[in-house]
């Protein structure tokens, strides 16, 4: 990276030796020709006499005539000096103000810039590649949570959005390739602060190469990629990638899911969910045909996934020439209502429009329910802008692409043992996956659920840490409530790590042991008075055993009397 | 042969030259020491200086600073000059024409270091 100065130097070569030239040629002039004192005396200027009136005269500050009143030949002299040396000084503040102007050297002043302020933080963020709708929910979900996260975006109109955001945490941005490895060593990726890495293009090539650059460079920090195809996902993946996140498998997954095991369903929409509000189980129709409009990335995801649950499918696709067609497609345009008609609309139980304009979603949703208003209605939103209209449509669900995948990043950010949770809970039987949901529902309440993570260390469980020292600890006694141990707190374990092991909702009188990571669900206040048992050495004391420790110095000194705690405790 | 080595390596040669004529002669005598050879000597410096901005290897940066100091010193030589006769107003007196000449000296080592430089590069070139 060359520096600024120099670069301006540079580019000021010409202008800057034209000044000096000007002004020795002025200042000799000046010397040479010989001038008159009051006493009309002859005087020659000397060397300091000349360079100060060319100074003042260069700059247009025009003194007068120093240090005698000029002869007429000085005149001439002066005369000829002066548009020289105007003009030579406008010339270079003209050459000057062109570079300031210049988008390459502005493009190497926000780069310095930016480089500054990554080298200066001073706590842990998140690498965001990629500002779409999905980066800017994440962005301003991280600063919410009072995360930093430095932004890497090619797009000029992403980043003009980023200048003027009004996050509690203002995040730090560049705008350049992302799959540029220098740029990503810019952005802090070898930062011992950086936690992550969340690429977030809009291409699976661009994701890809950012995965492998990543991975190339510091393979220490998590690294959480969006693709759009199942080949690139499983490409990333074997990069190294900690996390894959495809949003149309994704979301048909849930859908199969919800279909399927509802039970399972909702569990990983509370986990995975939004944060801001409960998702309640939604009514879904009993077994029967569903129409797929739109064989595209999301229609084909839809498709596998639900063929793969044992529904009866029928496709409508517009164009002749799409690729591997399942037997019995439709060809025609899903907007119509004879092609509806066609696939069977008045059988049907649901229908899911996927292609990939938003007005043709919803059109086709709309004829749907004129021709059979009991359908379940499933739209793909494209376009964050489109919110509003399908809002006001009254769909039964609605895919958004960008919130699907920035809330189950956010998740898997703040709790990183989720994403092993979820993959062995995935293959949960319905029986067990429904008594894992009222379970959760049991600690949760009404109030979507709180997940966090504890490990057991110094930093995070001092008083559990120092008490296994000497004693064992059990998970139950753990959970009780820090004020009357009688009560539990409304929280349960739903994971545990322990080195390399998965324990998956371990038993209430499974031991602790130092190192272990374990994954929580239940409500905020839950959150909290667990925290203060595992600091806080007197109420871990009196959670364990019931006995209330002294907290000052001069009680425990007088509990320590024989006869005095005979009395008082 | 390119324009430009030809301009850089007169400069700096130049530059060498000219304070290397100022420099000669007695050190406390005024009649060896010309105000204009040491004028034309900060000139040429100055170009010099200029030409050399800008080239980010090793031994551009070398060349700059070398260049830099050159600068340093006739220009303070310039100044106790200028002072001496200016403010104080008297002629000029032995010891101060030796503070010059001397800064001057220092000046022509610099100025030397940059010669030699661009000899060795020219040489390392044409191996």
């Amino acid at each position: 990276m060359p520096n600024l100065i120099y670069l301006l130097l540079r580019r000021l070569r010409v202008p800057l030796i034209m000044l000096i030239l000007v002004y020795a040629v002025s200042i000799t002039g000046y010397i040479l020709i010989p001038g008159e004192d009051d006493n009309r005396d002859p005087y020659q200027m000397t060397f300091f006499d000349a360079f100060y009136f060319v100074s003042f005269m260069g700059t247009t500050i025009g003194f007068g005539e120093i240090p005698y009143e000029f002869t007429q030949s000085q005149r001439y002299w002066t005369l000829v000096c002066l548009y020289a040396t105007v003009i030579s000084w406008l010339y270079s503040i003209g050459s000057m103000l062109s570079i300031f102007q210049d988008p390459a050297f502005r493009q190497q002043t926000k780069l310095n810039r930016f480089k500054r302020s990554v080298g200066n933080i001073r706590q842990p963020f998140y690498l965001v590649c990629g500002y779409g709708e999905t980066g800017r929910k994440l962005v301003g979900d991280l600063a919410n949570d009072g995360i930093l996260s430095v932004v890497i975006d090619s797009g000029e109109i992403p980043i003009n959005e980023l200048e003027v955001n009004d996050l509690p945490i203002s995040p730090l941005w560049l705008k350049a390739d992302a799959s540029d490895a220098q740029v990503l060593e810019i952005a802090g990726i070898n930062h011992r602060c950086c936690q992550g890495i969340i690429s977030l293009a809009n291409d699976d090539r661009v994701n890809l190469t950012i995965a492998i650059v990543g991975q190339l460079i510091n393979n220490n920090v998590r690294l959480i990629t969006r693709a759009d195809t199942k080949e690139a996902a499983s490409n990333i993946l074997s990069f190294g990638a900690n996390e894959v996140i495809n949003p149309f498998e994704t979301f048909a997954s849930r859908l199969a899911l919800a279909l399927h095991s509802p039970g399972l369903h909702l569990v990983t929409e509370w986990t995975t969910g939004p944060r801001d509000k409960k998702v309640d189980e939604f009514a879904l129709p009993v077994k029967g045909k569903w129409i797929i409009c739109g064989f595209g990335d999301f229609g084909r995801a839809a498709y596998r996934y639900l063929d793969e649950v044992g529904e009866s499918l029928c496709v409508i696709c517009s164009h002749r020439q799409e690729r591997d067609v399942p037997a019995g497609t439709i060809i025609g345009r899903p907007t119509e209502a004879a092609t509806l008609k066609k696939a069977g609309i008045d059988d049907a139980v649901g229908i899911i429009a996927g292609t990939g304009n938003d007005p043709d979603n919803l059109s086709v949703l709309m004829t749907a329910y004129e021709l059979n208003p009991n359908l379940f209605r499933i739209a793909h939103q494209n376009e964050d802008k489109h919110k509003p209209i399908f809002d006001a449509a009254n769909l039964d669900l609605v895919m958004q692409r960008g919130n699907l995948i920035s809330d189950k990043i956010f998740a898997l950010l703040r709790t990183p043992l989720l994403g092993d949770f979820l993959r062995i809970v995935g293959r949960f039987k319905k029986d067990r996956a429904n008594e894992l949901a009222s379970r959760m529902i049991g600690v949760m309440g009404d109030d979507y659920p709180e997940l966090w993570e504890i490990s057991i260390t110094n930093e995070e469980a001092p008083a559990i840490v120092e008490r296994l020292n000497s004693s064992i600890i059990r998970l139950n006694d753990v959970l009780r409530h820090p004020d009357d141990r009688e009560r539990r707190v409304d929280a349960m374990v739903m994971f545990l790590k322990r080195g390399e092991g998965n324990v998956i909702l371990p038993e209430g009188t499974r031991k602790i042991k130092i190192g272990d990571r374990f994954l929580l669900c239940g409500n905020k206040i839950a959150k909290h008075k667990l925290q203060i048992t595992a600091r806080n050495t007197s109420y871990l004391e009196y959670v364990l055993t019931g006995r209330r420790l002294p907290d000052s110095w001069v009680w425990r000194k007088l509990m320590e009397n024989k006869r005095f705690s005979d009395r008082f405790s | 042969m390119r324009t430009e080595k030809v301009v850089f390596a007169f400069f700096i040669v130049l530059a060498l030259t000219l304070n290397f004529s100022f420099f000669l002669g007695d050190f406390s005598n005024p009649a060896h020491h010309d105000a204009y050879e040491l004028f034309a000597a900060i000139v040429v410096s100055l170009i010099a200086t200029v030409l050399k901005f800008g080239d980010r290897t090793h031994l551009g940066s070398v060349f700059l600073a070398t260049s830099l100091v050159a600068d340093l010193q006739l220009i303070c030589a310039a100044l106790v000059w200028g002072i001496n006769s200016q403010v104080v107003g008297a002629a000029l007196d032995e010891n101060s024409l030796a503070t010059i000449v001397s800064l001057s000296g220092g000046a022509l080592l610099a100025n030397f270091v940059s010669v030699a430089l661009l000899v060795a590069e020219t040489i390392y070139l044409r191996r």
